[in-house]
């Protein structure tokens, strides 16, 4: 199934992209190749131009999936897609590479099943913006916090939970944030109906 | 003697320096020309409703400078910005805390009917402010520029005194 | 002698108060509860309860096409509300790969930092407000008029400009515009070194001010506080410096960074920002090229590939970000928008333990919030 997260490359060359890497599984999750923009050929028949080079990693050091972006074309500079139990432990590295927490957010993907939930980091000194992804079967939302990593995480996870219904374990104070107190609705669920 | 001819005369005589009213017409005098507005800027609209108060628009002409913080003190509500269903009883607590008489302009889209936040599925936002309260004078615009706060104003005035006291601007 | 640490090391005291402050109060910020635990005059703990202007921006973004969802992005931050226009069109644009032509680039920034100087002068004439000084605000929204009837001429509207579309701005600058941009410069400059003498050099502003509100750079970087606040605090990020956009890199300007991180370095940082951007409109006024201010081939209907999509800006406030997640349909699947007051404000309730109250509303005013920025 088509994941609308990156478009099914045409170029024989490029590995297939997998599925099965978007479902949030026990194991170790290993990042789903990006899509590199490469020249498509129109005929057939014209040899095939050798692909880009993929955009350089300015992660490569830590011991994680993190994978370079082309910048021009999406507007972060690498990106990961890791299970929901190690969100907490790529928080903790980031924090110790010196970057801040940009945002929290989720993303409902219905027709999959699956909530995603997106943390963005972005470097205070440096030009680095990385994105953090994640699955979570969207019947049983729950994913840790990282509060105690980056308290500002505080309020957004709040309304992550508000909008989607994610429910962050250990989260201090998991209540209404934008919605009213006694709100039990999360709008931006696709399948909410006011 | 006094006879009605005489009496006329004397009113007549009078008429450049004395004025006779109906206390009624003197208090919607009074009222009309010193309305303090609460301030309750939402929104957008607020920092209109400030550039209305501030020099160049400069509503102090008209006696509604005195922005009062406190609905005790002030007899006019400016809804400015959009009412939520979250701030829906603060404001309906707002206005029931004002003292008599009181009026209430609706400044703004949002205000009048919910604004551009008005779509199939909308969950936070009361459709305009005269749901919650009854509203004397609409202002449309997003924002409404500040001439049209004043003219919403003088249009209040006209509505407590019976007649505009002020100019109309023909545009051109 | 009741001191912070007093407060902080002694936990809370037995005899305490809550008090609401807001969600209406004469504080021009907008709709924002504060919960207060008081001892006295010193706040024990301050929560900010959100939400009263929650206008459900982002689930808009699901119901309105790309094009229908512009003038939503004014109204974020009415303030600042050019450089939100442009972090959303810049998302669309960077997704279909459009190219704006450089005369669309460069009004786009002249506008985005005339919109920037009057943000800081509202903020500046609501910030003397708060402190309890009324006449700035008068002299604030003066000059903020100038610029007001010069983007009025261009694009219509004074507050909520809906001026840039996807693929250039809506409407060309003609000379009256270009000319009046040059006196309102001119005209600035004196103006600036007017408020320093009156209003920055004040030593009661300053005895406000000064010391007041610390915020460590650590802590600005935990709560993704960005804008003034973390300049103030030491740290020089800028978004038209670390990611630049548009065509920020072609011009020369100072990121004004001070050391001090209290509630004077943050003023500070906004008024030098003015500054600046009266630098940076010199030289985008000096640079203008000629030529359309359109892309050429936009599509009628504009539908993005699947994927999703960043594009970030330097509001008045802070870092704005949007995220547009589509699924290749004329609407977007999710759009995110990453707003600076929301960080700003999150480290007040940190910030703000054991402070006396009239303090903490020097820091909150030094934060420059927007509250429907926040709610959205």
């Amino acid at each position: 199934m088509t994941t609308p997260n990156e478009p099914q490359p045409k170029v024989d060359s490029l590995p297939p992209a997998n599925p099965a890497a978007a479902t949030a599984s026990a194991a170790a999750v290993s990042a789903k190749p990006v899509a590199v923009a490469s020249p498509q050929p129109t005929n057939p028949a014209q040899p095939l131009a050798p692909p880009a080079p993929p955009p350089p990693n300015p992660l490569a050091h830590l011991s994680l999936p993190f994978k370079g972006v082309d910048y021009k074309a999406k507007g972060y500079h690498c990106e990961a897609t890791v299970a929901p139990d190690q969100v907490v432990a790529v928080a903790e590295v980031l924090d110790k590479e010196g970057l801040s927490l940009d945002t929290i957010t989720g993303v409902d993907w219905m027709v999959e099943g699956q909530m995603e939930v997106v943390y963005d980091y972005f470097h205070p000194t440096k030009t680095l913006r990385v994105v953090v992804r994640t699955r979570i079967p969207r019947d049983n939302p729950e994913i840790a916090t990282i509060y105690k990593v980056f308290p500002g995480a505080n309020w957004h996870e709040r309304e992550t939970h508000d909008f989607f219904g994610i429910r962050f374990l250990g989260h201090p104070n998991l209540t209404p944030f934008l919605l009213p107190e006694d709100a039990t609705f999360h709008p931006l669920r696709k399948d909410y109906a006011a | 003697m006094e006879t009605p001819e005489s009496n006329a005369q004397l009113l007549s005589d009078c008429a450049p320096y004395v004025k006779f009213a109906k206390l009624d017409e003197l208090l919607a005098l009074g009222r009309a020309n010193s309305l303090w507005p609460l301030t309750f800027g939402l929104a957008c609209c607020a920092i209109e409703m400030m550039a209305a108060g501030a020099s160049r628009f400069d509503i102090s002409r008209f006696g509604a400078e005195v922005f009062r913080p406190s609905p005790r003190q002030a007899d006019l509500m400016i809804v400015a910005g959009t009412v939520n269903k979250k701030m829906a009883a603060a404001v309906k607590t707002l206005y029931d805390q004002m003292p008599e008489p009181k009026w209430v302009i609706a400044m703004g889209n949002c205000a009048i009917s919910g604004g551009p936040f008005v779509f199939p599925g909308q969950y936070a936002v009361v459709e305009g402010v005269d749901k919650l309260f009854p509203v004397d004078v609409f202002i449309p615009g997003c924002p409404p520029r500040p001439e049209a706060l004043i003219e919403g104003l003088l249009k209040l005035e006209e509505k407590l005194t019976g007649k505009r006291r002020w100019p109309t601007v023909k545009p051109e | 002698m009741i001191t912070k640490e007093a407060i902080m090391s002694n936990g809370a005291p037995s005899e305490t108060f809550t008090l609401n402050l807001g969600p209406q109060h004469p504080a021009t910020h907008g709709v924002l509860r504060v919960k207060m635990t008081m001892d006295g005059e010193y706040i024990v703990r301050a929560e900010p309860v959100c939400g009263y202007i929650h206008r459900m921006q982002e689930k808009m973004g699901e119901n309105r096409t790309y094009a229908q969802f512009l003038p939503n992005t004014s109204r974020i931050d009415y303030l600042s509300a050019m450089t939100y226009t442009h972090g959303f069109v810049g998302a669309v644009e960077r997704a279909l790969k459009l190219q704006v032509p450089p005369r669309a680039e460069y009004i786009r920034v002249i506008t985005s930092e005339m919109n920037r100087i009057s943000s800081h002068l509202v903020w500046w004439g609501a910030f003397l407000l708060d402190l309890g000084g009324f006449t700035p605000l008068l002299y604030a929204f003066d000059d903020r008029e100038k610029i007001l009837d010069l983007l009025e001429s261009i694009t219509g509207s004074r507050l909520t400009y809906s001026y840039f579309r996807i693929g250039g701005v809506y409407n060309d600058v003609d000379d009256q515009f270009l000319k009046g941009t040059r006196e309102f410069v001119a005209h600035m400059r004196p103006r600036l070194k007017m408020y320093r003498s009156l209003v920055t050099d004040n030593i009661i502003l300053r005895k406000r001010l000064i010391d007041i509100g610390p915020i460590s750079s650590e802590m600005c970087r935990k709560y993704g506080a960005t804008g003034p606040v973390i300049r103030g605090s030491g740290v020089p990020y800028d978004v038209r410096r670390v990611e630049p956009y548009s065509v920020y890199s072609e011009f020369d300007f100072v990121i004004p960074t001070f050391q001090e991180t209290d509630s004077m370095a943050r003023y500070l940082v906004r008024m030098e920002e003015i500054v600046q951007s009266l630098r940076i409109i010199e030289q985008a006024l000096d640079k203008l090229p000629a030529g359309p201010v359109m892309a050429e081939k936009v599509p009628r209907v504009l539908k993005l590939p699947a994927g999703d999509y960043c594009y970030a800006t330097e509001a008045a406030r802070g870092r704005f970000a949007v995220r547009i997640v589509s699924d290749g349909k004329e609407i977007p699947y999710r759009v995110k928008l990453r707003t600076p007051s929301l960080s700003n404000l999150s480290l007040f309730e940190e910030a703000s333990a054991g402070m006396l109250l009239p303090d903490a509303l020097a820091l909150m005013g030094s934060l420059d919030l927007v509250i429907p920025d926040i709610d959205r």
